[in-house]
């Protein structure tokens, strides 16, 4: 077969080719017809026949620059991974995700210390030094933070303290959130930028709490109780953004038996939906901190929902998704 | 030196490399197909496109939401404003994976610039590997304009930054030259007369192609190391045509010894554009060369 001939018949299947993959790479998934599917895949075959022959026969850059593109639109079109979903990603976070941290216990176990030891010590140092808390925040912050828990939070019901309240929800959904992801994502340079974000916090957030908590009276269980509900889910979710953010240095500098790239493919989703996690968390925690947290309510009340919060959340991550053990009935069927 | 390590410890089972921006694939039909790997030149083009629309749309939303808050009093601003908040924080961390993800690869600084987001199978990026490769751009960036994400696609073979190199990602490019054989390349030299070639009037199909490859417009090379290359080819073809150069140039003297210097590659241009049959394939070629 020479070069015209070739083209000349098998034109009408590339023009075609290039017709459907317009057709289907514009719809989802959902709707290819599975004839359109069968008729692609048959055309997708065949013209990777004609680019074979193309390559080894040596018939032009341009014809096989065109050839290979409808091989390459085609092999995108077919190979695919399996979509997200919702219904995925609601199971992973009732399962996958108490379960992967569990397996990653060692990473949070560092996370943790390097956030939870400079926390306690520096509310001990806020404590005993106030003073010490401009440092950190900044004086008038500080100043007006402190007039804000000195009196009952929120006893009045007028307007302006529900615009307040969205308002403090963006903030924190922001600004928190955007802290874990940092903390995640820096863990690529070798973990360095995870510890200084975790450290950082940790300090800081000790700190100011040590001069709320040094005023005293009134202040401190106010602070408290507002505190203890979100505190649940927010410090514990910047530890697993911190973990997160270890298991990706882990596979940088750890690779263990596999090769550092492979190491890095490996690790690099897991730590990523460990870091998708906390973020969840983290919204939770700012619809808590935004919307209940300032109730105008008794602070025994906050005690105890803080309580439960803190128990659910220990019972989620430290239970849920376990492996049940596998009974074997007598029909060799498998039960679990 | 993590990066030596990376570099020595790779196994290539499905993608196989060439020494140039090309990434060979392997189908499971057992078909090559290649990928060009897009450079940091077009992928901060991208970036800029990308940047003006994330600002763009941002500003726009701000006064959107606040306007329309202005109506409900302070606590209708500070609502309005705590929903901007959070389309700041979706567009920081979310903008380019939810778009790679569900637009299958693509920004549209990406579409812009002739992008797209693979794997570095080939296959396309799915959501949470976009949101993965987008969330690294934190460390990338530092400590100021790509600094890491730089120097990471220097050390790497297919031009990876961080991000890419965790989520197994790379980015390619899809812009091809429109030029055919006959448009462009061709256009300003003169085809050869069958009176000019006493022997025979044929050119080899695959002696065309190498023709073509030479001046491919991904390789690129002086005009004096084409001339060079031209040489040996140049010379065999004038053999086999029986073609040999007039001594008066046809025309223009000035242009006669401008051209004197490359005459090889202007003669393997005269080849090309005489005995090359023009394929005009590509998107909506179809009637035209139908009726050729």
């Amino acid at each position: 077969m020479n070069r015209e001939r070739f083209i000349r018949e098998r034109r009408q299947d590339w023009g075609r080719f290039e017709q459907l993959l317009g057709v289907l790479q514009n719809l989802p998934e959902r709707q290819w017809r599975s004839l359109q599917v069968a008729e692609l895949a048959r055309l997708y075959r065949s013209i990777c026949y004609d680019l074979s022959l193309v390559q080894s026969r040596e018939w032009g850059s341009r014809l096989e620059e065109y050839l290979n593109d409808l091989v390459a639109g085609g092999h995108n079109c077919l190979y695919r991974t399996r979509p997200a979903s919702v219904a995925l990603a609601l199971e992973f976070i009732a399962i996958g995700f108490p379960r992967l941290l569990r397996q990653r216990w060692r990473a949070f176990a560092l996370s943790a210390a390097l956030f939870v030891i400079p926390f306690v010590v520096a509310t001990i140092i806020g404590i005993v030094r106030p003073d010490l808390a401009v440092l950190v925040a900044g004086e008038q912050e500080l100043q007006e933070s402190l007039k804000s828990f000195s009196s009952e939070l929120y006893t009045a019901t007028d307007e302006r303290y529900t615009g307040e309240r969205s308002f403090m929800f963006g903030f924190y959904v922001n600004n928190n959130t955007g802290i874990a992801f940092q903390a995640f994502s820096l863990g690529a340079l070798a973990g360095v930028g995870t510890c200084y974000v975790l450290l950082s916090n940790g300090i800081s957030i000790g700190l100011v709490q040590g001069a709320v908590l040094a005023k005293g009276g009134a202040t401190a269980v106010n602070f408290t109780s507002f505190v203890i509900t979100h505190g649940s889910l927010e410090l514990t979710a910047i530890v697993i953004s911190g973990a997160a953010g270890f298991v990706l240095a882990q596979s940088l500098l750890l690779p263990g038996e596999r090769t550092r790239l492979e190491s890095l493919r490996y690790h690099g989703r897991e730590s990523l939906l460990l870091a998708l996690g906390s973020g969840v968390m983290l919204v939770g925690a700012a619809v808590l901190e935004g919307y209940f947290s300032p109730l105008p309510i008794a602070p025994l009340f906050k005690y105890l929902a803080g309580a439960v919060a803190w128990l659910l959340v220990g019972l989620w991550l430290g239970l849920a998704g376990r492996e049940r053990p596998v009974i074997v009935d007598s029909a060799g069927g498998v039960q679990s | 030196m993590p990066f030596g390590g990376m570099r020595l410890g790779m196994t290539e089972s499905v993608a196989r490399r060439l020494v140039d921006t090309r990434v060979v694939i392997e189908t499971p039909e057992g078909v090559d197909f290649r990928f060009r790997i897009a450079g940091p030149g077009q992928r901060l083009w991208a970036w800029c496109i990308d940047s003006l629309i994330k600002a763009g749309s941002l500003a726009i939303l701000w006064l959107f939401l606040l306007s329309v808050g202005a109506f409900g009093g302070e606590a209708g601003v500070q609502v309005m404003a705590g929903l901007a908040t959070i389309g700041v924080f979706l567009c920081n961390w979310f903008y380019g994976s939810l778009f790679e993800g569900l637009m299958n690869g693509q920004t549209p600084g990406k579409r812009a610039a002739g992008l797209r987001v693979l794997r570095t199978n080939g296959t396309p990026v799915d959501l949470v590997t976009a949101i993965g490769r987008n969330f690294l751009r934190v460390a990338d960036a530092l400590p100021i304009g790509y600094t890491v994400g730089l120097i990471s696609m220097l050390l790497t073979p297919r031009l990876q930054r961080l991000g890419d190199l965790f989520f197994d990602t790379m980015v390619v490019t899809e812009q091809r030259n429109p030029t055919g054989r006959k448009e462009g390349l061709t256009s300003r030299v003169l085809p050869l007369l069958r009176a000019e070639c006493p022997r025979k009037f044929s050119v080899p199909e695959r002696t065309l192609a190498i023709i073509e490859r030479l001046f491919d417009p991904e390789r690129v090379m002086s005009d004096g190391r084409r001339e060079e290359i031209a040489k040996p080819l140049s010379e065999a073809l004038r053999q086999r045509l029986g073609w040999s150069e007039a001594w008066q140039a046809q025309g223009n003297q000035y242009d006669f010894f401008q051209n004197q210097g490359y005459k090889h590659t202007q003669f393997l241009l005269r080849v090309l554009k005489t005995f090359a049959v023009d394929d005009r394939l590509g998107p909506g070629s179809q009637q035209s060369g139908d009726s050729r």
